[in-house]
């Protein structure tokens, strides 16, 4: 129900942004700014949407936090995800699910047909996508005017194609993820999801650049940048996927696609059709190397040092077993298991050594690519624009991953930086993006693509303000949606 | 110059005799039967005029890295400490941490490495270990399971055959690698109140995992390859390897087999806290394992705590061989690259680079090398150069001497080892802490060279600053009967005062 | 990429005893029936990665396996915060963490509160 697991009281905001103190800190003094929560915040509460860590007061900051406040940025709230981020609709958390705000949109309304008389209006309502959910809710909804997510699969991309807002994943190392609590140490990424392009730039200027704290963030210098007013694309070589025509992807998504491949040609770029031949199974491959570090990186809560801890007292080991089967859900006690299984002697050759050479098969066919002279790719963000949450319960957790993961995952694998651009509103009024994908650390390349296409198809704004005239009741939910 | 690799030390074992009745194991007492086996041939006859035994005795060593910080966080490095006041977010596995290596330790690994004739792997790699332990906050140890820092390497040592210093042998054990790792916290059983207490402060520690290969046949052997890792550690500084406090934990992997026939089940021996104990363990590992082979019994592949109060190695209660640590790539860090002469790029911060060469150039000599000099230097045997590198502080002490008198250091050598040191062990002192310093030392030497006091006077000097000063009475009547009464008694009461305060 | 080859491999089933085995290493158990379904479907997903031919193909850790390590000076940095660390714990005593007796296995499957007794 709820967007986010926890919010700040006002004193708190006081104390961490610039409020009233005079001098701006910085270029984001001010800001009102959400964060998942999946990132640590010193003294307030940090909770993976799960009931292993409800209560748990972290004391530090992650690196992207202090950056944010050190801009003067006003931490608004934490926002919901699926618990630890396992999950693609943000329906999976202790929280429950977040509800997508253009369910309340007059653009949804207007064109949603009750399949039978019998649905009324409660029922309508579609999910965000995940796991950022609650990110991309508060920017969708005009909350706030940044959210940081996390990006492991598609986590942040997914949720902000089905919220009509841009997600940027950025190259593996550029930011830091320490204080990120991890689902894939290998995979993850903080997300950035902004309303327009150049915002999403002005963040990313803000957080990239090397931590001692991690070492995966790379040591090299990051400039921030400005995108230019007038993005020029007309000496871009732009490619085409082939195999991200996956089944399910829907036809008006496929129109979309060619429709803005073909903008990009009379803008003057070359358009090619590309190929990555092993994209089928990099899903499987993902599938893999995500349970077996879900498996290590969940080693840790075992009640003793912090979060639940099980009233069971016989042996340590009874003590932790009990803790974790009342502060897992479903889902993550699932992946632990087949992540062990993967690990087991017997089968890391088979699956887990087995998956680490796709990755390389995959991340080998980007490189191919890139080689070949093509600058960016463009593919789908999305099989499909945002289902009602009634649908969507109708699958298991791990078949809808592996549905709404596919397009976004490779990048992931291969650490390239990619962003979803929304780009028109479906038959159902619902938001539909497009995905970027670039070069390794290619950032402005990626963003100045990004805000070129943002220019030409001048997405929709919600419009949530005939909803509140309307229905007062739906307004409440909306708000709750966002933070509450 | 690093020996030719000698495997195992030709030592046969035969079961040297019946135990005494009803004992499942053989009994504490006797097991006189290691240490003749370093000799490497002779073996006492067993009564049961079976086939010899060959036993074989590998090491796992874990070294404590001295460094200021931990392995992976800036937490202190401590022996002793308010529980819990050296620990980090990181130590206590708060989520969303993680792990920042310490220059210092992959330097000491490199050094170690290097004294150990090992190659240095340019590429290095950390894995994740699992399973779950009290002292363990994050599930598992950041180890180097696939590709550690050092291979293939080499330790050479020497003993004494039949415990007589004239006869030294010098053997040589393979070192297979040695690995960076995690040390885990501690555990405090308190078993009144059923519960375990945990203190972190050393969860995190660097370790040096130092793997010997199975070229060892008995507990002497064992014993003196410890010794002579802990002086090299020592002497490189990259581990203060005081067993006492826990820096240097030796595992025994010990199995017997017939000659000609592949290795036997081998069992893992713990909990061993001192190079004597060391000896001890495996001589009675191996004794029970002959004994138990011979009585129609089978080895299980078991982990087995050393007893020290019984001198007996007992089964420690262990995962019924189910364990499966399931390891995985540590993903929080890319692989670890060193650098030699040749590879080490112009462009980087120089504070980021490890260069093996420049290590190598700097490393101090090694006990071998400094005992070899001493020999050549001073002309004494080579088992006194070993002596005067067994004590820490003996050997400046005895070249400080040498600088100071006329005695000949072939002379000086046995005054000290003979006289000075059996007087500091009878009062428990060590080197450093000898009343009598090198100074007196040399003043009565040269006293005994011009023949102006006799040696058994050097020697009640020696005593009484090692703490007898009855003997001071004794003393002056000496000097007395040496002067043939012409010394004035309170002047000689008063000279050797002040020499003994000095 | 031998995709089209489309070999059939028939998933290995696991036995109670691997599904014991992992409970026991995971200290998570699989509650139900479904918890089992779920662990054969996750299995039978991975199962497609033996359609792609890695023949000569080096597995791939991390992006970064050409960039060098970070290394950090050996400096005292942190520690000190054992208050602020036992805040977070639920049981202690003094500066201690707290845990049960150790020591002590899992039960046995038969004498263990598991779904997996049944099955």
């Amino acid at each position: 129900m709820k967007a986010a697991a926890s919010l700040a009281d006002l004193d708190t905001f006081a104390e961490l942004g610039s409020v009233g103190s005079g001098q701006p800190l910085g270029v984001l003094d001010g800001i009102p700014i959400a964060v998942k929560d999946n990132f640590n915040t010193a003294g307030i509460e940090t909770t993976c949407a799960s009931n292993m860590l409800k209560g748990y007061i972290s004391p530090y900051n992650a690196t992207v936090v202090q950056k944010l406040l050190d801009q003067g940025a006003v931490l608004l709230g934490k926002t919901n995800l699926d618990e630890f981020a396992m999950g693609s609709g943000s329906t999976d958390g202790v929280f429950g699910p977040v509800r997508n705000p253009w369910s309340y949109s007059r653009q949804y309304k207007e064109k949603y047909v009750p399949k039978s008389f019998s649905e009324d209006g409660e029922s309508n309502w579609v999910i965000t996508g995940g796991s950022s959910g609650g990110s991309a809710a508060a920017v969708s909804s005009f909350t706030c005017f940044a959210a940081l997510g996390s990006d492991t699969g598609g986590s942040t991309r997914n949720p902000a194609a089905h919220c009509g807002v841009v997600g940027l994943k950025p190259t593996y190392g550029l930011i830091s993820r320490h204080g990120l609590i991890p689902l894939v140490n290998s995979m993850d990424v903080p997300g950035i999801l902004t309303r327009c392009v150049d915002d999403a730039a002005v963040v990313l200027g803000s957080l990239a650049g090397h931590d001692p704290k991690d070492s995966t963030t790379i040591q090299d210098n990051f400039k921030p940048f400005e995108l230019p007013d007038l993005p020029d694309v007309s000496k871009l070589s732009i490619g085409i996927p082939k195999e991200y025509q996956a089944p399910g992807l829907s036809s008006e998504i496929l129109a979309l696609w060619s429709k803005a491949a073909d903008l990009f040609k009379h803008a003057g770029a070359k358009v090619t059709e590309v190929s990555l031949p092993h994209t089928r199974y990099s899903i499987v491959c993902y599938h893999v190397l995500c349970t077996a570090e879900v498996a290590s990186n969940m080693a840790r809560f075992d009640g003793l040092e912090y979060g639940h801890r099980s009233d069971m007292n016989k042996s340590t080991e009874s003590m932790y077993a009990a803790t974790r089967r009342e502060g897992f859900n479903d889902v993550v006690r699932g992946r632990i298991l087949s992540g062990n299984y993967f690990l087991l002697k017997q089968n890391y050759e088979n699956y887990f050594i087995k998956a680490q050479k796709v990755r390389r098969l995959i991340a080998n066919d980007f490189l191919k690519v890139f080689r070949s002279g093509v600058d960016i790719l463009l593919t789908p963000t999305t099989l499909s624009d945002a289902v009602p949450y009634i649908e969507f319960l109708k699958e298991d957790n791990r078949t809808r991953s592996a549905q709404d993961d596919i397009l976004t995952q490779a990048a992931n694998m291969a650490g390239l930086p990619a962003i979803n651009v929304p780009a028109a509103l479906s038959e159902r009024g619902l938001p539909i993006g497009l995905q970027f994908i670039g070069r390794s650390f290619q950032e402005k390349q990626l963003l100045t693509v990004a805000k070129w296409f943002e220019k030409q198809v001048k997405f929709p704004m919600i419009q949530l303000e005939e909803v509140k005239r309307h229905n007062h009741d739906v307004f409440q939910h909306q708000r709750s949606a966002s933070f509450s | 110059m690093a020996a030719v690799a000698a495997r195992g030390c030709g030592g046969v074992w035969r079961r040297a005799w019946q135990h005494g009745a009803g004992g499942p194991g053989p009994s504490p007492c006797g097991r006189r039967a290691a240490a003749s086996s370093a000799r490497g041939g002779a073996v006492p006859v067993g009564k049961s005029g079976l086939a010899p035994w060959v036993p074989v005795v590998g090491l796992e060593i874990h070294a404590q890295i001295s460094s200021n910080s931990k392995l992976f966080s800036g937490s202190q490095v401590q022996f002793a400490a308010p529980p819990n006041s050296l620990v980090s977010f990181f130590d206590a596995s708060l989520p969303g941490t993680l792990p920042v290596l310490n220059r210092r330790c992959v330097e000491a690994a490199v050094m170690t490495g290097l004294a150990l004739n090992c190659s240095i792997n340019k590429k290095s790699l950390f894995d994740r270990k699992h399973y779950f332990y009290a002292d363990l906050p994050a599930g598992y140890q950041i180890t180097q399971q696939r590709v550690p820092i050092a291979v293939n390497g080499s330790l050479s040592y020497s003993l004494c055959i039949d415990n007589k210093m004239s006869q030294m042998v010098t053997k040589t054990v393979r070192i297979k690698q040695i690995q960076l790792e995690q040390d885990s916290g501690k555990s405090l059983h308190d078993d009144t109140r059923s519960q375990t207490l945990v203190d972190l402060n050393r969860a995190g520690v660097g370790l040096m995992e130092v793997v010997m290969e199975p070229d060892m046949c008995c507990g002497e052997e064992a014993a003196a390859a410890v010794r002579e890792l802990q002086l090299i550690l020592q002497t490189l500084g990259s581990s203060q390897a005081v067993m006492a406090e826990g820096q240097l934990r030796v595992d025994a992997n010990v199995s017997v087999h017939h000659p000609g026939e592949p290795y036997g089940v081998r069992t893992e021996v713990k909990n061993i806290n001192s190079i004597r104990f060391l000896a001890k363990a495996v001589d009675y590992e191996i004794q029970r394992q002959i004994e138990e082979l011979e009585n129609g019994g089978t080895i299980l592949n078991e982990t087995r705590a050393f007893d020290s109060k019984l001198g007996c190695t007992v089964p420690m209660r262990d995962k019924e061989g189910k364990q499966d640590y399931r390891f995985m790539p540590e993903p929080n860090l890319p692989p670890l690259i060193l650098y030699d002469a040749k590879s080490l790029p112009a462009n980087m911060n120089h504070q980021q680079v490890i260069n093996i060469d420049w290590i190598h150039e700097r490393l101090p000599d090694l006990p071998s090398v400094t005992r070899a000099k001493l020999v050549e230097r001073y002309g004494i045997l080579p088992e006194h150069s070993f002596a005067l590198l067994n004590e820490d502080g003996l050997t400046e002490f005895f070249e400080n001497v040498v600088k100071q008198t006329q005695m000949k250091p072939k002379k000086v050598i046995g005054w000290i080892l003979n006289v000075l040191l059996s007087y500091l062990k009878q009062h428990s002192l060590t080197v450093k802490e000898s009343p009598v310093s090198s100074v007196l030392m040399a003043d009565l030497l040269n006293l005994l060279e011009k023949k102006e006091i006799s040696s058994t006077a050097a020697k009640q000097v020696m005593a009484i600053k090692a703490g007898n000063l009855k003997v001071l009475n004794k003393l002056i009547g000496l000097v007395q009967r040496e002067t043939q009464g012409r010394s004035n008694p309170v002047l000689v009461k008063q000279l050797l005062e002040k020499k003994l305060s000095e | 990429m031998a995709g089209h080859r489309c070999i059939e491999l028939v998933p290995q089933a696991v036995t109670v005893e691997v599904l014991d085995h992992l409970e026991q290493l995971a200290l998570v158990d699989f509650r139900d029936a479904e918890g089992v379904e779920r662990l054969r479907k996750a299995i039978q997903f991975a199962d497609q990665l033996h359609e792609v031919n890695t023949d000569g193909v080096e597995p791939m850790d991390s992006v970064l396996e050409d960039r060098c390590l970070y290394l950090r000076e050996d400096d005292v940095t942190e520690g000190n915060c054992a208050n602020e660390l036992l805040k977070n714990a639920r049981e202690k005593v003094e500066e201690y963490f707290v845990a049960p007796p150790g020591n002590i296995p899992l039960p046995k499957l038969e004498e263990r509160e598991t779904f997996l007794k049944g099955s």
